[in-house]
């Protein structure tokens, strides 16, 4: 059940997109955001689209993983596009029944609300957490930031936290899994029931998994001291980052897709 | 290097340490226990220690003191010849000591496997190209070579382990701590980790101290020491704490296996051991042979075996008809073409390596899977069948088969052990008047104290809790009771008292399906066992049947050294004799050898 979601999870296909400098995917990632949040058109969206797309097939990431990334966020993308349906009652009505009015103006707007947040947590993965290890990841926001010391500002520590916060989300997934089943041997029901008594329900999942989760936290800690973890100073890397011509390209590269959205949806449009 | 045994340096030298935990979240009147107290010890370079004793004894926190994860309140403690108190010796002492945990998922950090091997080095600044060549190194040592890339959290829990020790030898320490690391392993997995520790004592000096329930793993080590209540009970090579079965009994550990045989077998002929007789196996072998060649001391009523009565073999209660299951059609297949008839009233034991199919099968058991193809069906009653193929009876299928997984006292999650116990019974439904009566006689089938009822879960002792939360799956009174792993995680006495709990629930008349990886145990307990192989049953039948026959299914360690003596036995005279089957206890099997000496020299008078 819980283990077949693919979101936040890292799959090694050894692609270009999986050996290029995470800098530069987190930095590009920072631009498709913005990009994707500037369209306002279905051509700006196709073209959102084609480029997310393409990137993914770059990243050789299969459909079906790509389905499985997208499948939790879909109940929330079909709620704004519902709510932005019915909400926005200008323009040419195209069917009305008792006090919901549907407009072509509230069909657009719902559909590249919907769509743009999925797309954006397809760019998401597909720049970053599908193809970059979580310590990759920590890594680059390491170096990105790392003038953010000058202001007193734990960079490293922060990186650090982070990278073990996704480290642990494979863990706790199966955990969590683990105590609803035994849960559900002994009676409960998480699927029926009123949404109030659901809460509940997860209630009683929740406390173990903050249990297991101090637990994971204490011995982890004291693992750590006795590899001799002592803080960023100091520290050398088994895989340090380093811009080569091919990572300046692959910026480059998905830079051009991001202007091209941009052209599609200001100039064309 | 046998000869230089005797001016091997001394790495780890404690003088009369005492460490107590510090309360800081409560103010409570109550000073805390210390939990290491005046232990003084040393322990030579290049020495494979063993310290053992019950959980909570205060060995782990001694072996945190060794790596300066804590620091000892009194007394002097110095490592490497550094002194653990010396702020400037404290990398020195921490960068050459490795520590392995018992769960592997707690103690790595790197997603990906090559990173977590390099976790260590780059923390104490190894560059590259070294560093580099150190994680290659220690992958290719430990096997993992061909994963580096790996997604660690993919591992197998045996990986995982191994993942650990190269994680600590490219740090190159001097010395190597292990925490129960073996604990969560089975025989297969646990056997190879050692045999790496090994290689790596042997061929590069290095000082090993392990922590352990596993008694047959402590007879390897040179050196023991036993720790009960932070003090220090008794410290000599294997052969003289073994020598002593009361003192190792009273001390909540066990005889390993072949010591227990052997110990039995001088009991009843009235032999005193010595400790050159447990020196070694085969040592133990051979004398083990020359007890029972002795004229027989034994009485015949001493010899005399407690029949069993077999559960009948035509009462089934629960039967697994051609399941298969795969997590999606044309996938690998996780169960593959399981039959098997559960008896009415037996402790059926699956075993297997981890990963074989064990959990998934069990949780087939009660519904939690549907069968992909095949039915799983129960009898609670005569004339009453209900089947996995009928939708809407699923709830009579988790009334009736109480599943209780691996560590159950993790999902504990109520304020008082009493509303956990309640909380299926809230969910079945049952009247509120009744769940009193059922609560109070779950808590007394798993030997909880009523006093104990009303405390808040997460206060209770590991093994405490562990009953808690069996309580709560048998207060639904189940007629199959369903275990994963029971005693996993628990020191000797605990697992000795969770298996006769077992065996007092199956008295009570519940039929009892136990997942096992421990043979001797499946042994001793199981009425049948049923052994598994990637998803497949490879054979059925009692412990006699299914471990007395040649094939490729792990033995117990009594068996592998019952047959021993039984070959030394008949090497001695000359010729083979009728042993019959190898019994499910030391106790019974040192009958069976003595028996057979007997019947041979009777027949021979």
């Amino acid at each position: 059940m819980l283990k077949d979601i693919s979101l936040g999870k890292y799959i090694d296909t050894n692609s270009v997109l999986h050996r290029t400098d995470p800098r530069v995917k987190i930095v590009m990632y920072i631009v498709y955001l913005v990009a994707i949040f500037m369209i306002k058109s279905p051509a700006g969206l196709i073209a959102a689209a084609v480029v997310t797309l393409a990137q993914a097939a770059v990243a050789k990431i299969s459909p079906k993983v790509l389905w499985t990334t997208i499948l939790p966020v879909l109940p929330l993308a079909l709620f704004i596009f519902i709510l932005n349906l019915v909400a926005y009652k200008d323009g040419d009505v195209l069917w009305k029944w008792w006090r919901i009015t549907v407009t072509a103006e509230g069909l657009r707007l719902g559909t590249v609300m919907g769509l743009r947040l999925i797309l954006i947590i397809i760019s998401t993965s597909v720049l970053l957490t599908l193809t970059t290890t979580p310590l990759k990841i920590s890594d680059a926001l390491e170096s990105l930031f790392k003038w953010l010391k000058v202001f007193k500002v734990p960079v490293h520590e922060m990186a650090m936290m982070m990278s073990i916060a996704l480290r642990f989300i494979p863990t706790l997934i199966e955990e969590t899994d683990k105590i609803m089943k035994a849960q559900i041997s002994r009676g409960a029901d998480y699927d029926t029931g009123s949404a109030l008594n659901r809460i509940k329900g997860y209630i009683t999942v929740l406390i173990p998994l903050f249990v297991a989760s101090f637990k994971h936290a204490e011995e982890l800690a004291v693992a750590m001291d006795a590899r001799c973890y002592r803080g960023g100073e100091g520290r050398t890397k088994l895989n340090p980052l380093k811009m080569t011509g091919r990572d300046w390209a692959a910026g480059g590269i998905l830079l051009a897709g991001a202007a091209l959205i941009l052209v599609i949806e200001f100039v064309i449009h | 290097m046998q000869q230089d045994k005797s001016t091997r340096a001394i790495e780890i030298l404690a003088q009369n340490i005492s460490y107590t935990y510090k309360n800081d979240y409560e103010e409570s009147e109550v000073k805390p226990e210390p939990a290491v107290r005046d232990i003084s010890l040393q322990i030579e370079s290049g020495s494979y220690t063993a310290i053992l004793g019950p959980n909570g004894s205060g060995k782990s926190t001694f072996a945190k003191l060794i790596d300066i994860l804590e620091n000892a309140d009194s007394g002097e403690l110095s490592v490497f010849g550094l002194n653990t108190k010396d702020e400037e010796s404290f990398w020195d002492i921490r960068e050459n000591c490795a520590y392995i945990f018992q769960n592997p998922d707690n103690q790595i950090v790197g997603t990906i496997v090559e990173e977590d091997v390099a976790f260590g080095p780059e923390n104490i600044g190894v560059k590259l190209p070294e560093l580099r060549e150190r994680v290659n190194q220690a992958l290719e040592y430990v096997g993992l070579k061909a994963m580096a890339k790996r997604q660690a959290a993919q591992l197998s829990g045996g990986q995982k382990q191994k993942l650990a020790i190269a994680g600590a030898l490219a740090m190159k320490p001097k010395l190597l701590i292990m925490d129960e690391s073996t604990a969560m392993l089975d025989p297969q997995s646990r056997d190879e980790f050692l045999s790496i520790v090994e290689k790596m004592q042997k061929e590069q000096g290095l000082t090993v101290v392990t922590i352990t329930h596993d008694m047959t793993e402590a007879t390897a080590c040179e050196k023991i020491f036993v720790v009960e209540k932070g003090k220090i009970a008794a410290e000599g090579k294997p052969e003289e704490i073994f020598l002593d079965p009361e003192k190792v009994r009273r001390a909540g550990l066990e005889l390993p296996e072949h010591i227990s045989l052997i110990t039995e077998l001088a009991k009843l002929q009235r032999v005193k051991l010595t400790k050159e007789d447990l020196k070694d196996k085969k040592t133990c072998a051979v004398r083990a042979a020359e007890i029972a060649l002795d004229p027989i001391k034994a009485s015949s009523k001493e010899l005399s075996k407690s029949l069993k009565k077999k559960p009948d073999a035509n009462d089934i209660i629960l039967s697994v008809k051609g399941l298969s299951y795969a997590y999606e059609k044309g996938a690998p297949k996780i169960l593959d073409g399981i039959d098997l008839d559960v008896r009415r009233g037996e402790i059926l034991a699956l075993a297997g390596r981890s990963g074989c199919g064990k959990t998934t099968l069990i949780s087939h058991l009660n519904g939690l899977i549907a069968p992909l193809e095949g039915k799983v069906e129960i009898y609670p009653e005569e004339g009453v069948t209900i089947s996995s193929e009928v939708k809407k009876d699923k709830g009579l299928f988790r009334k009736n088969v109480g599943l209780v997984f691996q560590y159950p006292e993790y999902q504990l999650f109520e304020e008082t052990v009493y509303k956990d116990i309640e909380y299926g019974l809230k969910k079945n439904k049952t009247p509120e008047d009744e769940r009193k009566e059922l609560i109070l006689k779950a808590a007394k089938s798993v030997g909880l104290d009523e006093e104990k009822l009303q405390s808040n879960p997460f206060e209770l002792s590991g093994g405490q809790k562990r009953r808690a939360a069996i309580a709560g799956v048998i207060a639904m009174m189940p007629k199959i009771l369903v275990l994963d792993e029971p005693a996993s995680g628990l020191d000797p006495r605990g697992r000795r008292e969770m298996f006769s709990l077992i065996k007092h629930l199956k008295e009570e008349g519940t039929t009892v399906i136990l997942v096992s990886h421990n043979m001797d145990e499946v042994a001793r307990y199981a009425d049948r066992v049923c052994y598994m192989e990637g998803g497949k049953l490879i054979k059925t039948g009692t412990p006699e049947e299914v471990f007395g026959e040649v094939n490729n299914i792990p033995k117990p360690l009594l068996y592998d050294f019952a047959y021993e003596v039984r070959s030394k036995i008949e090497e001695s005279l000359g010729y083979k004799i009728e042993f019959g089957p190898v019994g499910r206890t030391a106790e019974e099997e040192a009958k069976n050898i003595l028996s057979a000496v007997a019947r041979e020299e009777a027949y021979n008078a």
